[in-house]
């Protein structure tokens, strides 16, 4: 593999290593942006922290039960 | 001139990542070094640093051109994917499902492998220093990452890359001191708490791009930074306490 497909590679698995925690959060961060339009900012942020709490609980028992496969 | 209060969780979100890094790095460096000397294995770490530099230079100044708010929402939604993943894993490894990191046995590794590629070879000199060149570029694209993303949007790319120079002076200083893999730094410790700050940076900096800030302005990420360390220690609690045969 070349010197720029492994940066490439090594950039993807940044941000795209776990999919599914990946495209759950973008759901959450557009949730957030559309829920930011109709509600006051002081409830928007913390929907935001919660979302992103869920995403990470989610990701780490999808891990730990497909480890225990 | 920054606030220290502003200034204080960039540094050190810069420094614990950047250490982490850093070590990675100067373990495939060292494998390099007990192969083929010094010589190669430091011509291609300090080509790997100017490339970073570039990037830097480049990158650096694009990101004013970019409206706040865009860059914000972006920067906080990458350091989210950033700083959860890492905190994942964190979690995992203290849980004991995935195991931890063992630069002893990273360094083995690598010194077989980059052995395989480099014995017999005409140019082992170059093919050993860019070994040396892909672990440091790779590792570091990382730290230039967060230096960027925790610096940017309030001028604190100065202070962030304070942070990772202190690591980058004290992980050299230490491993050119003993010559060995860092083993005994406590990495997952490290990551998980760079995993809760940058989970941290990026809620604040998302909700600030979508126009809903945190009340209390910068002191609410150690707020934030204390709700992710109570998550992530209570998810590992949990997982530890699964029945054996859930975890087998």
């Amino acid at each position: 593999m070349s010197v720029i497909q492994e940066v490439l590679a090594e950039l993807w698995s940044m941000f795209v290593g776990d999919r599914r925690l990946t495209l759950l959060l973008l759901v959450v961060v557009g949730l957030g942006a559309a829920a930011a339009l109709v509600l006051p900012a002081a409830a928007v942020a913390p929907l935001v922290l919660v979302g992103a709490i869920g995403v990470l609980a989610d990701s780490v028992f999808h891990a730990a039960r497909k480890a225990g496969r | 001139m920054f606030a220290w209060t502003t200034a204080a969780p960039a540094i050190t979100a810069s420094f614990a990542a950047s250490f982490v890094e850093v070590v990675e790095a100067f373990t495939i460096v060292l494998a390099v070094a007990a192969l083929r000397g010094w010589r190669p294995a430091l011509i291609g770490a300090v080509a790997a640093l100017g490339a970073l530099a570039l990037v830097v230079a480049v990158l650096g100044p694009a990101l004013d051109l970019i409206p706040l708010r865009a860059l914000e929402v972006t920067i906080g939604v990458l350091l989210l994917l950033f700083g959860l993943g890492w905190l994942r894993k964190a979690v995992l490894r203290a849980a004991g499902i995935m195991a931890l990191h063992d630069e002893d046995a990273i360094f083995e590794r690598e010194k077989a492998e980059i052995g395989g590629e480099v014995r017999g070879a005409r140019s082992a000199d170059w093919l050993a220093g860019l070994a040396a060149f892909k672990a440091v570029l790779l590792e570091g694209l990382e730290v230039v990452f967060i230096v960027l993303a925790v610096g940017a949007g309030r001028g604190l790319i100065g202070p962030a890359a304070l942070g990772a120079l202190g690591a980058f002076v004290t992980v050299m200083a230490i491993g050119l001191a003993v010559r060995r893999p860092l083993a005994r730094v406590p990495e997952n410790t490290l990551k998980f708490g760079v995993g809760v700050m940058l989970s941290a940076f990026g809620v604040f900096w998302t909700c600030e791009g979508v126009g809903a800030p945190w009340p209390g302005g910068d002191l609410a990420l150690f707020g934030l930074a204390a709700v992710f360390l109570l998550v992530g220690l209570g998810l590992a609690n949990l997982l530890r306490l699964r029945p054996a045969e859930a975890r087998s």
